[in-house]
């Protein structure tokens, strides 16, 4: 019986007898069937690819965090840390606060903190460093101190550090005062495996920006710092400790680097197990702490809307997508623009996993007694490594302390996006090639009345033409990022970006005087410039996605519907409202001034690429978007 | 890595000499640098015991600990270069203990994270060594995550084998030592060692006592005892004859003695223990790797257990040998002084 059927079903699938004619057949059906249903299918995917991301949140989604490398054993040793040295701490403490209170200056704090290391019998120097941009000029003096490993050959170092002003804006004395007494205890210990490197770099970022690349000998333009007179070996991994407050009732990690670089979670995991096990401090990500946890607060914490019903406010599944989207928006924030909330970010590049541990300010419970023993019992596991930390994930999206969700789960929400553009494109180039012929009586043939009785005829594709129209806008975006990043843009914004919109806003109007092809035997440019337009958008946010998701993401959200649907078979009054919407959505960002200015910043002084990228890739995409809905169809 | 020195310190305790023990350490972990107690190791978190001490012979350490070392020890496969301390020195009267430790899994066990040996291999290695007559006896313990696997292959006679857990069990650590960070010693070692420090050179313990102590509840795994290859009852069997150097006295008929130094055995590497009527242990040894691998021999000699095993057949084709000889010899000078 089987036998038979499955005779038969071959039978079937071979097309009965005339084999290969019945394949073509079918072929051409299936081909038929897609062709007829892109439209459906170019929407379920966006949508599919629009709700995946939404879906991203929700609570069922994810799994808990685990420890990967065998090396690590987090959170099993005992801590000495104790009273004693809080009371040096504490010392410290007092000093820099007369340092602050006495405005003293970059030098005399520099001098105060090595004449403390070099009281600890610690090899300590100094680093005065230099920055200019277009914005200004950085002076600043970086104290650095290297404790060699007493047993081992120090080819490997860890890293401890705290920037002079926090990452809320605070000065960090706290965090200096932590790094003073840890050094002159840690130095008790003879079990370091790795050379220990304490670092109090000046400024917010760029201190340590200055000695973390003199630190590898990678060449800055417009550095100029001192060379380090210290060395010690290959960092393998840091910890930046970040207390701005008097006290601190959670420790909250940083951990986005530049260009959205992750630490390995490895690292993540470990503090997060010693923090809450060790410490008995609880961890959060950044600075969110769980609405639920702190009822008084709920509305100002949470990000669910007030207008919403209770009967949904305060249902859990609910309140637990809240939280979970406010950590993921904050880290789409972050990882999209490239930037770095911390000192932590600025050493991946090196290839340093480094995070920030911030003592989220607050009346209490915990000081300097509970950091100390949380730092003690986390460079004690970071010692443990016999290599770099490598097991565990570089790719991952922390919902919340403890959960993340994996690159498999996330990623697919912008590829589908991008595969929506990718067959829309195609579909509008496949277009492009026929034209309806409409001079020829209709045929009687088989095949013709099967497609309805058209005739297609085939028609050249203008595709230099649409490629120049492309080429141009992207050199109109180089030539953008470098008016915009010019001492002139830096001293008079508001001209420039006024300027800069009209000067890129209106050239492409000369669109519209363009006459319409004469016959329908070329096709037009627009419906050219359409199709590779979404390819190229399609392609820059799949390779993005893999390097940046956040980016990506951001790239789907604006550019997948405005591109996909992007018309040139409208009147003039809507062919200049569209491109007005165009304009403002590529060009809308320049009115931004402060988030202009950080870019900028972030890109001269750390080279983080988001600024070129929006100007180079972002806006001309849009732009081209735009003249395809002023190009006559 | 406790487990292996726990090992070490019971069959040097009781009277196994150095040169007769074989230790493979595959990491150094007393002088790690990241030991809180240099050139200490201690198998329990109350460190009371300092197993690392001021008398030990590591034999095999760090990268010398491979397979093919292993293998080559225990079939005395050796560069003739290689020093008499670091090679098994066993024969036909030798009761060999072997004890490893490491991770492992279902019919292997880890060396030095880049290579494994397979129950397979440990089973030919032994069938080798008794082909080559390098043992009398052994007794395999290993404890490791499925360990009974390891001992499944087996095939050689006279082989006692026993595992700390069996197929698709974890093997489980004893304690943590909270300033070291690490894992200490492992349960089933653990417990092992407690009821060896019961046991001293005149014991009258058995392998039954040992195996009857084994609760799977406090090894939190099954372990296992594999004696079909035995052949001899296990309650009868004394752990001194693998543990101890218990020297035994006993007189034999001067004919047996003179019959028995005259025709030594064609063995290489043989003891000079072998023509006294003093029956004396002689090795036991503890070999490690990778983390915490650790074997060891012990090898008992026993003169009684010899002769029995031993029949005296090779006597008359020596004699019918020389003979045969002889009269060859005479043919060729009689035909040689006949051509003259």
């Amino acid at each position: 019986m089987a036998l038979v059927l499955r005779a038969k079903f071959r039978r079937w699938l071979r097309g009965g007898d005339d084999g290969i004619a019945a394949k073509v057949r079918r072929k051409n059906q299936i081909n038929d069937i897609i062709w007829k249903s892109l439209p459906s299918i170019r929407l379920s995917l966006l949508v599919a690819g629009y709700a995946w991301m939404l879906a991203i949140p929700l609570p069922n989604l994810g799994r808990n965090t685990y420890i990967d490398e065998n090396a690590l054993q987090p959170g099993q040793v005992n801590t000495y840390w104790n009273w004693p040295h809080v009371f040096r701490a504490d010392r410290y403490l007092e000093s820099l606060e007369q340092l602050r209170d006495q405005n003293s200056t970059n030098a005399e704090w520099a001098g105060y903190i090595k004449h403390e290391f070099r009281d600890l019998g610690i090899h300590v120097s100094t680093q005065s460093y230099h920055f200019t941009n277009a914005s200004g000029e950085y002076n600043g003096t970086n104290v650095y101190a290297v404790l060699s490993s007493p047993r081992a050959s120090g080819a490997e170092a860890m890293l401890i550090s705290a920037s002079r002003v926090s990452l809320n804006g605070n000065l960090n004395l706290r965090g200096i005062a932590t790094v003073l007494s840890l050094a002159g205890y840690l130095k008790e210990y003879s079990l370091w495996s790795k050379d220990l490197v304490f670092v109090i770099s000046d400024g917010y970022l760029e201190g340590m920006q200055a000695f973390i690349t003199s630190y590898h000998g990678a060449d800055e333009p417009n550095l100029d710092a001192d060379p380090l007179t210290l060395s010690s070996g290959v960092i393998w991994t840091a910890l930046n400790i970040d207390y701005p407050g008097h006290s601190f009732s959670h420790l909250g990690v940083f951990f986005e680097g530049l260009n959205g670089r992750l630490p390995n979670q490895d690292l993540i995991n470990s503090f997060r197990l010693v923090s809450t096990y060790t410490g008995g401090v609880p961890v959060l990500l950044y600075d969110h702490r769980d609405p639920r946890e702190v009822p008084h607060l709920e509305s100002q914490l949470s990000i669910i809307p007030t207008w919403l019903p209770d009967v949904v406010k305060k249902q859990d599944a609910v309140r637990e997508y809240g939280f979970r989207a406010k950590n993921i928006l904050k880290h789409v924030g972050y990882q999209a623009r490239g930037q770095t909330n911390g000192v932590h970010g600025l050493l991946h590049r090196f290839r340093i996993d480094a995070i920030t541990l911030f003592a989220v300010p607050s009346s209490g419970p915990h000081g300097f007694h509970a950091l100390g023993r949380v730092v003690e019992s986390t460079l004690r596991t970071m010692n443990n490594l016999l290599e770099h930390l490598h097991a565990s994930f570089f790719f991952y999206l922390l919902v919340k302390p403890g959960t993340f969700l994996k690159i498999g789960t996330y990623l697919p929400s912008v590829i589908l996006v991008s595969v929506s553009m990718m067959f829309t494109g195609l579909g509008e180039w496949t277009d492009a090639r026929w034209y309806e012929d409409l001079s020829k009586p209709k045929a009687t043939d088989k095949s013709v009345a099967a497609s309805g009785g058209i005739i297609l005829l085939e028609r050249p594709r203008p595709v230099l033409q649409a490629l120049l129209i492309m080429l141009a806008t992207h050199l109109a975006g180089v030539a953008l990022f470098y008016i915009r990043t010019s001492g002139f843009a830096g001293l008079h914004p508001e001209t420039t970006s006024l300027t800069l919109c009209a000067l890129l806003a209106l050239p492409p109007l000369f669109a519209l005087i363009v006459r319409s092809s004469p016959s329908e035997r070329s096709a037009p440019i627009a419906s050219i410039l359409k199709a590779a337009n979404l390819c190229l958008a399609s392609t820059v946010i799949s390779v993005t996605s893999v390097l940046n998701f956040s980016l990506a993401a951001v790239l789907a959200v604006l550019l997948g519907v405005p591109l996909s649907y992007s018309s040139y078979k409208s009147a003039l009054p809507a062919k200049i409202g569209r491109y007005a919407i165009y304009v403002g959505l590529g060009l809308g960002w320049l009115f931004c001034e402060k988030e202009v200015q950080r870019a900028i910043w972030n890109w001269e002084i750390l080279g983080v690429w988001f600024a070129p990228f929006v100007c180079v890739v972002y806006t001309p995409l849009v732009l081209q978007a735009g003249i395809v809905s002023l190009l006559p169809s | 890595m406790a487990n292996a020195l726990g090992m070490y310190r019971t069959v040097k305790r009781l009277g196994i000499p150095d040169s007769n023990i074989i230790l493979m350490l595959a990491d150094d972990a007393a002088c790690n640098s990241r030991n809180k107690f240099p050139g200490c190791v201690y198998p329990a978190a109350a460190r009371d015991l300092d197993l690392y001490g001021d008398n030990i012979e590591v034999d095999y350490r760090g990268y010398e600990v491979t397979v093919e070392n292993f293998i080559r020890v225990l079939t005395g496969r050796m560069d003739s270069s290689v020093p008499r301390s670091k090679r098994l020195l066993s024969d036909d009267r030798s009761n060999v203990f072997v004890y490893m430790t490491g991770h492992g899994g279902n019919e292997f066990l880890k060396f030095q994270d880049n290579e494994e040996i397979s129950a397979f291999d440990i089973a030919d290695a032994f069938e080798q060594m008794w082909q080559k007559k390098r043992y009398n006896e052994i007794f395999f313990m290993i404890d490791t995550c499925q360990a009974n696997t390891m001992y499944s292959k087996f095939y050689s006679p006279n082989i006692l084998a026993t595992g700390s857990s069996k197929l698709d069990e974890n093997s489980y650590s004893y304690e943590n030592d909270m300033d070291l960070g690490i894992s200490v010693i492992d349960r089933f070692t653990h417990y092992v060692l407690r009821f060896m420090e019961s046991v001293n050179k005149t014991s009258q313990a058995t392998m039954q006592d040992l195996f009857d102590m084994y609760d799977p509840d406090k090894f939190a795994s099954h372990a296992g005892v594999r004696s079909d290859l035995f052949n001899r009852p296990i309650d009868q069997t004394l752990i001194t004859d693998f543990f101890g150097g218990v020297s035994q006295a006993e007189v034999l008929a001067p004919e047996e003695e003179f019959y028995y130094s005259s025709t030594p055995e064609g063995g290489h590497q043989q003891e000079s223990e072998s023509f006294t009527h003093v029956d004396s242990a002689t090795t036991s040894g503890a070999v490690k790797s990778n983390n915490d691998e650790i074997h060891g021999y012990s090898d008992l000699l026993s003169v009684v257990q010899d002769l029995q095993r031993e029949p005296p057949k090779r006597d008359t084709t020596g004699l019918f040998r020389t003979w045969v000889s002889s009269g060859l010899m005479f043919a060729l000078v009689a035909w040689v002084s006949m051509r003259k």
